[in-house]
């Protein structure tokens, strides 16, 4: 049997358990949005012994983790406003240990912990030693050596360290712009000391590539925006009126085995990398992210990249 | 951008050009549009891709140069085209096709002389994996008996993800109440009202539900189908893809007419048994009954030749000649070979199908 994780309303989701249905192969979907039991993770000198909404981890061939995850908090603890932060850290790391578990015993495909822990300098490091040029990057609290940054660099941008702010204020909701170049006037305003913040040399971009990988299937695809100043900078500040190219491409063969060596050095079973082909024609890592979206490089493509999943779990 | 004369081109892969009798379209399947253009244009994507826009001029002894800039501006302005010193790393896109359900849509007409449960027929087509339905009704109907049918399908979380209706005009369908069906229920795609007052269309409410259609047209029965017409070209990679393979009318169709009988389309006299009695699963996977599904453009005559084959929708019901199943739509009223559109009804030389289906 085969066990999706996932929500419920995902469609990468749905189009795979349609093809599971149309290949007449038993699975089971749990969906992170309600409450699922976990009976057991019993321990002993002799065994380790898990049970988990039902299922019985012994009938288990694959699991494909999409996205979310279990939730072992009864409905009334969630409401529990000054007791959820560390109900929900108590929850994370039970759901991590049987991630561990599971993926120790099963092909276990995406997960939980690459999806909360998604640290960009590591996956830096990662590309970089896969042989993968990266951007000069930067981390600092100090305004002196965000400048010295600055001056050796002819552009440069800044983006979130982990995840984009999303906030619902009383007057109005604050989301994160995404990736952003950085001016001299906006420096001129800092203060001497702030908080964290990521900065990195602005590569002149051909155009970018959107490489998603299942296992070691990699399902690239070029999006040309380089013509359009809206999306200069980073495709994901979408241009509605016109929207961006996205065609299948292919990339050279020793790009492909680096990209490869950096998936095997993450340790990452499934994502979606950003790749920048520079001006110059190299290829430049930016950034994974391991429940990246499918959907978009499938549908634009024609990858059937849904069809490839399913496949792929219920193959031997 | 301009034209890079030091760079080879290659054509945006999934935008794809289609040659006809006397022009071509380049099918822009993402942008959803359609771009005509001259054949010669088509010829020279077709044979110089990978090549500078100079070799290309040479190759015509730069007897057409202002042509062929006049060409390369166009496909550059419709970003048609991307000039690369990597051509070899743009391939073609791949133009498979799959669909994980043996019915993707399905027609249900109901008449004062119809005798079976929606809901009941509903609930097999959902079994089998059907996604799409558009339910007609010839007689009159109202709120109170359209609300249980989309209801269930909510409650039984249903497959069938859109739900189309026609239906005659009567008081209960005023705008406020249709609007509020909409909100309701999600999953109706669109609501069309024929014998109205007015002709109005309502886009789709709260910019994310089902879309409302007023008409005057009258409609009487299943012969108000099959019309041909550049509104209902659908540009898009999975239809296009189906098409190359596949009738674009009733390719993974199923259709209960008034009767209750199982059809390819309501509208063709073949019937493969009747809801009542027999297994509409048993029915649907016998070759017999997808025969007509492999009836593509590229067979059909007059579409063979037509820009727009694989982007128009199909009617095999109603045929030029109805005694050839490879006969073009008698409701299209384009002519390739002229690029002319013409009301297809005004047409003498479709009198003698018209009154084969007794629609003089
Ligand atoms: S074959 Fe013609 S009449 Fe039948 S459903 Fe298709 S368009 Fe309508
Ligand atoms: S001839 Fe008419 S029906 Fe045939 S493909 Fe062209 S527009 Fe469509």
């Amino acid at each position: 049997m085969v066990l999706l994780v996932s929500e419920t309303n995902d469609i990468t989701t749905n189009e795979v358990v349609a093809w599971l249905n149309a290949y007449g192969a038993t699975y089971q979907r749990i969906n992170n949005d309600a409450y699922a039991r976990l009976h057991r993770v019993a321990l002993s000198n002799t065994k380790c012994n898990i049970q988990v909404a039902g299922i019985d981890p012994s009938c288990l061939k694959k699991v494909w983790h999409r996205r979310g995850s279990l939730r072992f908090l009864p409905e009334p603890l969630r409401n529990v406003t000054n007791l959820y932060p560390y109900l929900k850290k108590e929850e994370d790391s039970i759901l991590k240990s049987i991630e561990d578990i599971l993926r120790g015993q099963h092909d276990y495909v995406g997960s939980y912990h690459k999806e909360i822990e998604n640290y960009k300098i590591d996956h830096l490091i990662n590309a970089k030693e896969a042989d993968l040029r990266i951007p000069d990057t930067l981390i600092t609290t100090s305004k002196k050596e965000l400048i010295r940054f600055f001056n050796h660099h002819e552009g440069i941008i800044t983006k979130d360290i982990r995840y984009g702010i999303k906030l619902h204020l009383e007057d109005g909701k604050l989301f994160s712009s995404g990736t952003f170049v950085v001016t001299q006037e906006m420096i001129d305003t800092m203060d001497t000391d702030f908080g964290p913040t990521l900065i990195q040399e602005k590569i002149e971009k051909e155009y970018e590539i959107r490489i998603f990988f299942f296992k070691n299937r990699l399902y690239p695809m070029a999006i040309l925006s380089q013509n359009d100043t809206k999306t200069a900078v980073d495709y994901r500040n979408y241009n509605r009126e016109k929207p961006n190219r996205n065609i299948p491409v292919l990339l050279p063969g020793e790009i492909k085995e680096k990209v490869l060596q950096f998936i095997e050095l993450s340790e990452l079973s499934t994502g979606s990398i950003d790749i920048i082909v520079s001006k110059k024609g190299e290829y430049v890592f930016l950034e994974v992210n391991p429940q990246g979206q499918l959907d978009w490089v499938s549908k634009n493509c024609n990858y059937y990249i849904e069809k490839d999943i399913a496949e792929y779990l219920i193959a031997n | 951008m301009t034209i890079n004369p030091d760079l080879p081109f290659v054509l945006i892969s999934n935008c794809i050009p289609v040659k006809g009798a006397k022009r071509s379209a380049i099918c822009d399947l993402t942008r959803s549009e359609i771009r005509l253009i001259p054949n010669d244009l088509y010829d020279i994507l077709d044979l110089h891709e990978g090549k500078r826009v100079g070799e290309i001029k040479e190759s015509y002894q730069n007897k057409h140069d202002a042509i062929i800039d006049e060409y390369f501006d166009f496909l550059v302005r419709e970003e048609f085209i991307l000039f690369t010193e990597t051509p070899e790393l743009f391939p073609k896109m791949d133009l498979q096709y799959h669909e994980p359900s043996d019915i993707t849509n399905a027609i249900l007409d109901i008449s004062e002389y119809s005798s079976f449960d929606p809901i009941k027929v509903l609930k097999d087509l959902n079994e089998i994996g059907c996604k799409h339905v558009e339910i007609r009704f010839f007689r009159s109907t109202n709120v109170d008996e359209l609300q249980p049918i989309v209801s269930m399908l909510n409650d039984i979380q249903a497959s069938i993800i859109s739900i189309d209706f026609i239906v005659p005009q009567s008081p209960g369908f005023c705008k406020e109440n249709v609007i509020e069906l909409l909100l309701q229920y999600p999953r109706i795609a669109s609501f069309k009202i024929y014998n109205a007052s007015t002709n109005e269309f309502i886009p789709p409410v709260d910019k994310q539900r089902g879309y409302i259609i007023y008409s005057d047209t009258i409609l009487k029965d299943q012969r108000c189908c099959g019309v041909i017409d550049p509104s209902l070209f659908s540009v898009n990679i999975k239809t296009f893809t189906e098409s190359l393979k596949y009738n674009s009318c009733l390719h993974r169709k199923v259709s209960i007419d008034h009767l209750g009988n199982i059809k390819n389309c309501p509208s063709m006299s073949k019937a493969f048994g009747n809801i009542k009695v027999d297994n509409t699963e048993e029915i649907i996977s016998s070759t017999e009954f997808q025969q007509v599904w492999l009836v593509n453009k590229d067979s059909i005559t007059t579409c063979k030749d037509c820009e727009f084959r694989y982007v128009c929708t199909d009617c095999r019901a109603y045929l030029e000649n109805p005694e050839d199943l490879y006969s073009k739509p008698l409701k299209c009223g384009y002519d390739p070979y002229t690029n002319t559109w013409e009301p297809w009804a005004n047409n003498p030389l479709k009198d003698k199908a018209k009154a084969y289906y007794n629609m003089l």
